[in-house]
């Protein structure tokens, strides 16, 4: 009969011991690993800029002369006769392309009220009979606080959809039994002048949790 | 009561400290794995600190490696026990004592997808929201509620299963049926389910394409019942190694030099039926005639503590049943000496032989001093006449721990056509997605071909096919009937199946979101560290099971032996897992 | 001390062998023990714990009024405590004879994206990690196909020649598959058609971020940073009062300001008034307006049966 092998005594006894004794060594490195706190932290923050508080005010793009009244703003520019003589309208003059010739006094207006300058008349929406005035097709005479009737008169449906709320922007309450809703008038948005709303600059993308998105050229295709 | 609550805890904690005690190599292995589960606690903790950030996941893929290691192990908990159905519909012998292995795998595994599911939440403090009564459980609209209590069941009905069959064994005492049997039909049946309502929190997502899909369901079942008879494959293997002593670590080996037949030996008289009727109380209703019949030709033999009765290979057909005393039944294959089973008194051995005329498969050595009867196989099949004794000695017959080679087979059938299964059905899919030219096949192509740029899937997608095809051709072929490419092929499919099922699932439903934004996902090293954490959990889990049962299977651990000292490593020193299997021609 | 062993032979172990064994498995346990406690060591720099109260707080829908003035109570001084603005939150409930639509006009939309940075200042979104509710979408003309949608667009002026803009955000859907999924039942739709959160109830499983076919629903990764001094203090329980880690959150259509009567925030900061909202049972609303007068709707993803109630349209 051979030597029995027992555990715990002989050779294989004393590998278990062996084992046994790497084992704690492991596990107090384990303890001193765990307290170190190697890995398994947070991604440093992006640092995201926040966005200017200003691209937040709801305020609208341009003021129309009810505002600039309200806000008992300087009215002089509004003075025509400051310049003009009453009862003698002020002439206007094109080019050779019938393209209006704006006077250097009014430098600031640049005209572009509908394609192929269509509606290049000064008087079309201007009194001439009273500057101080605007007029309709139909020869109504309006206030400059009260302009939105003239759009209207050429721009039917979206002066109904605006009269609804429905074009343009309306502010306020919803549920009209507890607070108003207040709209803007056409010249908030629209300059009267050249009433295509201009391109504006956007707020920046959104930034994904794993990784910055590189910003797009608009020549660039989607993907 | 008292005495039965007492005698639980008593195997309870004797089950408890069996897992402590082992050889070297068990401490190596057990040592290795509470350190990932350490390594995995400690990540844990800094997510629960940090949050979800410190994981890969991101709004646009908002579920990732936990989930998809969670549908892998689910479809494993249910294939576990798939394995059941040849033991108990199509009453396959051969894999009695294993439906235990695989019932304990699905607990396992049931147990790591719990822990998934948990570390995936976000508050996972909020846990008692979904226990019904005092949470909200949106029950029967969320396929998670469904998917909490269905899974949740099975693991209680694999514990009760596994629970009392082997208190039972531990206790000697033939297990009740109505006990265990109903449960394990609806185990069956509860297995198809969980895999079933898993697959149905995918399918349910109207909003994500590339799971809205009735296939995913089939597919579900087809890749689990591949990977997890596989797994059980090669876990097998390891047990049957494990459990194992290489020929001549012990002074006892099957080429023993006792002689059989020089102990003490007397014709049987009554007198020795009545004895072993103390202890096998079906053989006293066994007509007197039959009884008297019976002893013809049979005697008693007296052994002395070493003798061998047996020897595995011979030619011998005697039955024989123990007195007094105990034998144990050895089994060597291999080059390595296994314990099937133990029998004390009242229990027989031999009687496969006896009763099918095949040679021993088994060295039968008396473990202390004992008194033996031993039956020609004429007198044992007149007793077996009696139906009570009839059904007893049948049922004694399965209780051995033989993990032979024909039960490896028939796992591998089951494999085998399951892969075949997937693949018609991955090759559906593919046909579906790409045949037609529709335009919602963007998921599909991120994930096999890449998107804009976006290929971080391809290599994986491409490396799981190749893995599942190769596995599938050596299935088929006999090749894989011998042990090394059989085990080749389970690791292929596990692999495999593991990436398609889990990364091949999961990540390409969220790419692209459904707004078409494309932001890939790659895990982190602390989301990484507690995935290997549960796995290792799983592991030490199973092992520990398996610590226990197995001696129970054995006989080594049961109540005639409690007063003896606790194992030691007795049984053989316990192989690490790590050890590879030696491949050999399977026998049949 | 063992009894002879048939399979090992008498007992040969000695006395020596068997002490220095079990020391050392001693020992090996206490090391193993140690390991376990300083594994949990991260765990103490966990601030902010949920208070034994929080813990246990009930399911909205089972709060009693009592208990809902001691939860806004709670709420209010954590808020106080960690921002050092005294918020004033309130439990709105939905009115009567009131259901929610909002129109968004695709024609105006320019892409500036200030109803995404209007929400989360109204909302107090986290700004790192950033979460923002609303998502606007670049698309070349002549398609919806979202996957040709471009999310990251920062030309210097917009709108781009060739495209148009679509903000998204969740739809509040009639039949909302988020509801449907969400296991502890911590989201669903209110009767004036709000889809709402009990941020006190979420479990953070992220199944509802699973099924939102809108991607509209967003997930605290981490503790929420929101700068005090862009704190709106004026807020709702089931609105915009400042979440936690590991909670889901999402548009509620400014619970605050809706409930009220008002319009939500991006509505009214939105510079061209492409947006609009209102009572869609109020025949004199304007969105009762919009759908007797404008042809053609498009619901994102109708087929999905989800009945959003969100409608986009083009003017021209």
């Amino acid at each position: 009969m051979e030597t029995p092998l027992q555990p715990g005594s002989g050779s294989k006894g004393a590998r278990t011991g062996i084992i046994l004794g790497g084992l704690c060594i492991v596990f107090l490195g384990l303890v001193g690993l765990f307290l170190a706190d190697v890995w398994g932290h947070p991604p440093a923050k992006q640092k995201i800029p926040l966005v200017d508080a200003k691209f937040l005010e709801p305020k609208p793009w341009r003021q129309s002369y009810a505002d600039l009244v309200k806000a008992k703003e300087d009215l002089s520019d509004f003075d025509c006769y400051a310049c003009h003589e009453k009862n003698k309208p002020p002439p206007i003059r094109y080019d050779a392309e019938h393209k209006i010739i704006v006077p250097k006094e009014h430098e600031n207006i640049v005209m572009g009220h509908g394609s192929h300058d269509r509606n290049n008349l000064c008087y079309n929406c201007h009194n001439e009979a009273n500057l101080l005035t605007l007029q309709t097709r139909d020869g109504r005479e309006l206030k400059f606080d009260n302009s939105p009737p003239l759009c209207g008169s050429c721009h039917g449906p979206t002066y109904r959809d605006w009269e609804y709320g429905v074009h343009g922007r309306i502010s306020g309450f919803w549920n009209k039994k507890l607070g108003e809703a207040s709209r803007l008038a056409c010249v908030n948005c629209h300059n009267p002048h050249a009433p295509r709303i201009p391109t504006r600059e956007p707020a920046p993308g959104p930034h994904s949790l794993r990784e910055a998105p590189a910003p797009r050229h608009p020549s660039q295709a989607a993907h | 009561m008292i005495a039965a609550t007492r005698n639980y805890l008593r195997f309870l904690s004797r089950c408890g400290r069996i897992a402590f005690v082992g050889d070297w190599r068990y401490y190596v292995w057990m040592g290795v794995l509470t350190v990932i589960v350490l390594l995995g606690l400690n990540a844990y903790c800094k997510q629960i600190v940090h949050g979800l950030l410190v994981t890969g996941m991101s709004d646009e893929v908002s579920w990732g490696v936990y989930i998809a290691n969670f549908t892998f192990l689910v479809g494993v908990a249910a294939a576990a026990v798939m394995m059941v159905i040849p033991v108990y519909i199509y009453k396959n012998e051969e894999l009695h004592d294993l439906v235990i292995f695989g019932e304990l795998l699905a607990v396992a595994a049931i147990l790591m997808c719990l822990a998934f599911v948990t570390v995936d939440l976000g508050r996972p403090d909020r846990f008692w929201h979904l226990i019904p009564g005092l949470g909200q459980m949106n029950f029967p609209a969320s396929m998670l509620s469904w998917d909490v209590i269905v899974l949740n069941g099975y693991l209680l009905l694999n514990v009760h299963i596994c629970g009392y069959l082997l208190y039972s064994r531990y206790q000697g005492k033939k297990p009740a049926k109505w006990f265990y049997i109903p449960f394990v039909f609806i185990a069956i049946v509860w297995a198809i389910s969980i895999h079933t309502v898993t697959a149905f929190l995918y399918v349910g997502l109207g909003g994500r394409p590339f799971w809205n899909s009735a296939i995913v369901g089939p597919r579900f079942l087809a890749s689990a019942f591949t990977a997890g008879p596989a797994l059980i494959i090669l876990a097998l293997q390891v047990v049957r190694r494990v459990t194992a002593v290489p020929i001549g670590s012990t002074p006892y080996s099957a080429t023993g030099s006792t002689p059989v037949g020089m102990a003490i030996r007397r014709a049987a008289t009554l007198k020795d039926l009545e004895v072993l009727a103390q202890h096998l109380p079906e053989l006293a209703k066994v007509p007197l005639a039959d009884q008297v019949a019976c002893l013809v030709g049979s005697t008693v033999s007296e052994v002395e503590r070493g003798e061998i009765l047996l020897h595995q290979g011979g030619q011998d057909s005697e039955a024989y049943f123990v007195l007094k005393g105990r034998v144990v039944v050895k089994r060597e294959e291999s080059g390595r000496v296994r314990i099937t089973r133990t029998a004390g008194p009242g229990e027989q051995f031999g009687e496969i032989s006896a009763l099918n005329g095949t040679p021993r498969m088994a060295t039968a050595i008396a473990e202390e001093p004992s008194r033996v009867l031993r039956m020609p196989a004429d007198s044992l099949r007149l007793l077996m006449r009696n139906k009570a004794l009839n059904e007893i000695i049948h049922s004694r017959m399965t209780e051995r721990l033989m993990i032979t080679d024909r039960g490896l087979l028939i796992l591998r059938g089951i494999v085998q056509v399951s892969m075949l299964i997937n693949v018609f059905l991955l090759l559906n899919e593919i046909f579906k997605e790409f045949y037609s030219g529709n335009l919602h096949v963007a998921s599909s192509h991120y994930l096999f071909l890449g998107l804009h740029g976006h290929s971080g899937l391809v290599g994986w997608i491409w490396t799981a096919i190749a893995f599942n095809l190769t596995a599938m051709v050596l299935l088929v072929l006999p090749v894989s009937r011998s042990l090394r490419w059989l085990n080749v092929a389970c690791v292929l499919s596990i692999v495999g199946i593991w990436i398609e099922k889990g990364m091949g699932l999961v990540i390409p439903g969220f790419i692209p979101t459904p707004l078409g934004a494309i932001l890939e996902y790659s895990p982190s090293l602390n989301e990484t560290l507690v995935c290997f954490g549960i796995w290792a959990f799983g592991l030490l889990c199973y092992t520990i099971f398996l610590r226990m049962a197995v001696p129970i299977l054995q006989g080594r651990l049961s109540k005639a032996n409690e007063s003896l000292p606790e194992l030691e490593g007795d049984d053989g020193p316990i192989a690490s897992p790590a050890n590879r299997v030696r491949p050999t021609a399977l026998q049949t | 001390m063992a009894a002879p062993n048939p399979f090992t032979g008498p007992d040969k172990t000695s006395d020596k062998a068997m002490t220095r064994r079990n020391f050392l498995r001693g020992s090996a346990a206490f090391s193993g023990l140690a390991a376990l406690a300083a594994s949990l060591s991260p765990l103490r720099e966990l601030k902010d714990f949920s208070s034994t109260e929080e813990f246990l707080q009930k399911y909205y829908k089972e709060l009693t009024p009592d208990d809902m003035t001691k939860v806004i109570q709670r709420i209010e001084n954590q808020v106080e405590r960690q921002y050092g603005v005294r918020p004033h939150v309130r439990d709105l409930r939905p009115m009567d004879g009131v259901e929610f639509v909002y129109c968004l006009n695709l024609t105006r939309c320019i892409g500036c994206r200030k109803c995404v940075h209007a929400c989360v200042n109204e909302n107090n979104q986290s700004r790192d990690p950033e979460i923002q509710y609303i998502r606007v979408l670049r698309l070349p003309h002549g398609s919806l196909d979202l996957e040709k949608a471009e999310h990251n667009y920062a030309p210097t002026q917009v709108p781009e020649k060739g495209y148009f803009y679509m903000p998204v955000q969740c739809q509040q859907c009639k039949n909302p598959p988020c509801v449907k999924v969400c296991p502890v039942n911590a989201t669903w739709q209110e009767k004036d058609g709000i889809t709402v959160i009990d941020y006190d109830w979420c479990i953070g499983c992220r199944y509802c971020e699973a099924a939102c076919p809108y991607w509209a629903r967003r997930f605290n990764f981490a503790k929420p940073s929101i700068p005090k001094e862009r704190l709106n203090p004026n807020m709702a329980y089931l609105g915009n009062r400042p979440r936690r880690q590991g909670v889901m959150e999402k548009c509620h259509f400014c619970i605050q300001r809706t409930r009220a009567g008002r319009y939500p925030a991006c509505l009214e900061v939105c510079p061209v008034g492409a947006r609009k909202f209102g009572n869609i049972l109020d025949p004199e609303s304007e969105v009762s307006h919009i759908f007797r007068e404008k042809r053609v709707f498009i619901q994102l993803k109708e087929e999905m049966g989800t009945s959003p109630r969100f409608f986009y349209y083009f003017e021209k």
